[in-house]
């Protein structure tokens, strides 16, 4: 069938609607795809930063929607930092809470700030994008470590207690720990932090006692969970369905390319 | 007529007349519409340059390499291309591990007092820098067919009228490459028959005077010869415009497509990138991407002769 290029638009028109058509349904509540809307309220994430002398501040923050950037969540918390952009990772930290107090390379030679995020109370993962490009929602963390630049980084101490009762919306409480210093300016702290602490304990749970706080939390940031959108995935050890697939796509084109070769130095010039 | 000569030479006539169907393509030259071919390129590029995933990336390259495997006319080589490219992906691969020295896993480490390459290099630098190169070689295969299998005039039928101009100093700065390259074969071949023999810089200093003077004098040559036809005086016409069929159409779903469904699962905010640093890992793919780079692979299945 041979159409006149006069009947081009139509069909591009057509086409674009149907993209068009395809994406809004995409994106329609109850999609796959479709962006997740939790119930208005407060939720709260922790924030821990290990400095390379071992001190640990921690911080439990407050926020409206469903979910918060790393970035955001950092600038909530109060904690001073400085980052660069790099590309499709994102925003890189570069400096916090005044380690280094100067810089010149980002990420450092010698050292640089680790990224991790704990989710729903789990273990810390390391994460593989920038603070700008995670996302974090009720009852997760996320974790800083200065950390030399080479060698597998060490996660920082465990965010449990940070935040108790993540998930229900509670008054201020205050989560101590023992051996803890309180920050010198609590007050000018952002009204978004409910509770923030320096420690120069290293390693382990901070707060034990209020272990049993974020673990009811934390059912209900899991049940919250499944609605979030989606993460960077965490590295596994289990075949990646998608990997698999890709490996299959790329086998059948790299042999089809093989073969025409082939069959193109047959036929000759 | 206005403008550059069509394949069949000169052509008159107004573009408010009737327009008569193309006529069939010549063996061995494309029979997909330009404006396809353009559309699908710039698609390519697109989910190409979009994504720092390397398996995407991968798929692109391959998708890519079939459709100009299939559609190189033929005489055509493809292993001076081949080998361009990975040399290419090689180096942007090398200049990353050299300069980047961020990552956990050390492969070797340079004195520091190297300038730029002194400290760590690591896997992970290593394997972001094989990343780059191969965005390259995606991004290059994608726009290869522009210049290897379409023709000039084929090129600029592709740009929408605005792009006209622009269309057509594309198309001459493409054939002024090859053209470049063919002079440069042709003097050193003539200058080594006279006993010339390279021995160092200066004395390439007689192969290249003359090839740049041949160069000036082929673009001067062009440039009258476009004069002399009219060129700037007006829109440019055309015996026929390019027919769309079947196959096109197909083209250009599979290569909208590609590019929406790349844009629909970014703005849902999973994960299209990745980034090997601190820690080595495996790219996250996700199967609709997947799909959507086999997409671009839609013109491979269609051989040059068939689908109108």
């Amino acid at each position: 069938m041979t159409r006149g290029l006069g009947r081009l638009p139509a069909v591009l028109v057509v086409a674009a609607v149907a993209l068009a058509a395809v994406a809004l349904a995409a994106l329609a509540p109850g999609s796959p795809l479709a962006l997740p809307c939790t119930a208005a309220g407060t939720h709260r994430a922790a924030v821990v930063v290990e400095h390379s002398s071992g001190s640990v501040v921690t911080r439990c923050v407050a926020f409206s929607t469903a979910t918060v950037t790393g970035e955001e969540l950092l600038n909530l918390s109060g904690v001073a930092w400085s980052g660069a952009t790099f590309g499709g990772f994102g925003d890189a930290v570069c400096a916090l809470d005044s380690e280094p107090v100067n810089y010149s390379t980002c990420p450092g030679k010698d050292n640089y700030w680790a990224v991790f995020v704990s989710r729903s109370a789990g273990p810390w993962q390391l994460a593989n994008v920038g603070i700008s490009s995670l996302t974090l929602g009720n009852g997760d963390a996320e974790g800083f470590r200065y950390v030399p630049a080479t060698g597998t980084p060490a996660a920082p101490p465990s965010a449990a207690g940070v935040c108790p009762g993540a998930a229900a919306p509670t008054p201020f409480r205050s989560v101590g720990n023992s051996a803890q210093t309180q920050p010198p300016a609590t007050a000018t702290l952002p009204a978004s932090v409910l509770s923030s602490s320096v420690s120069t304990t290293v390693g382990g749970t901070l707060a034990p006692a209020a272990t049993t706080l974020v673990d009811a939390g934390a059912g209900n940031a899991a049940t919250a969970g499944n609605s979030l959108p989606p993460r960077a995935p965490a590295p596994s050890d289990g075949a990646d369905p998608g990997l698999l697939l890709a490996a299959g796509a790329g086998g059948g084109l790299a042999g089809l390319a093989l073969l025409r070769l082939l069959i193109r130095r047959r036929a000759g010039p | 007529m206005t403008g550059a000569p069509r394949a069949a030479g000169l052509v008159p006539g107004a573009a408010s007349g009737p327009v008569p169907r193309a006529a069939a393509a010549a063996p061995g030259t494309a029979n997909l519409a330009p404006r396809a071919w353009l559309v699908w390129s710039l698609a390519a590029v697109t989910v190409a340059l979009s994504t720092d995933n390397p398996v995407y990336r991968g798929l692109v390259a391959l998708a890519a390499l079939n459709v100009l495997i299939a559609w190189l006319p033929s005489g055509r080589r493809v292993r001076p291309f081949a080998m361009m490219l990975l040399i290419a992906a090689g180096i942007a691969a090398l200049i990353n591990m050299l300069a980047g020295h961020a990552g956990a896993d050390v492969m070797i480490r340079l004195p520091n007092g190297w300038p730029l390459v002194g400290g760590a290099l690591t896997l992970e630098s290593l394997a972001f820098g094989g990343a780059l190169g191969l965005g390259l070689v995606a991004a290059l295969l994608s726009v290869a067919p522009l210049s290897l299998v379409l023709e000039p005039h084929d090129v600029v039928d592709a740009m929408p009228a605005s792009l006209e101009r622009t269309g057509i100093a594309v198309a001459t700065s493409l054939n002024l490459v090859s053209g470049f390259g063919r002079t440069f074969t042709e003097v050193r071949d003539a200058q080594r028959m006279r006993g010339w023999r390279p021995r160092g810089l200066r004395s390439w200093n007689e192969v290249l005077v003359p090839v740049f003077l041949t160069a000036i004098e082929d673009s001067v040559l062009l440039a009258e010869a476009m004069e002399a036809r009219g060129f700037g005086g007006g829109r440019r016409t055309g015996y026929a415009r390019p027919s769309w069929s079947r196959t096109d159409v197909a083209v250009l779903v599979g290569a909208l497509g590609s590019v929406a469904v790349f844009v629909g699962i970014r703005v849902a905010g999973a994960p299209v990138d990745w980034y090997p640093y601190p820690t080595l890992y495996l790219p996250p793919v996700d199967p609709a991407l997947v799909f959507g780079c086999l997409a671009l692979a839609i013109p491979a299945l269609a051989s040059p002769g068939r689908g109108r």
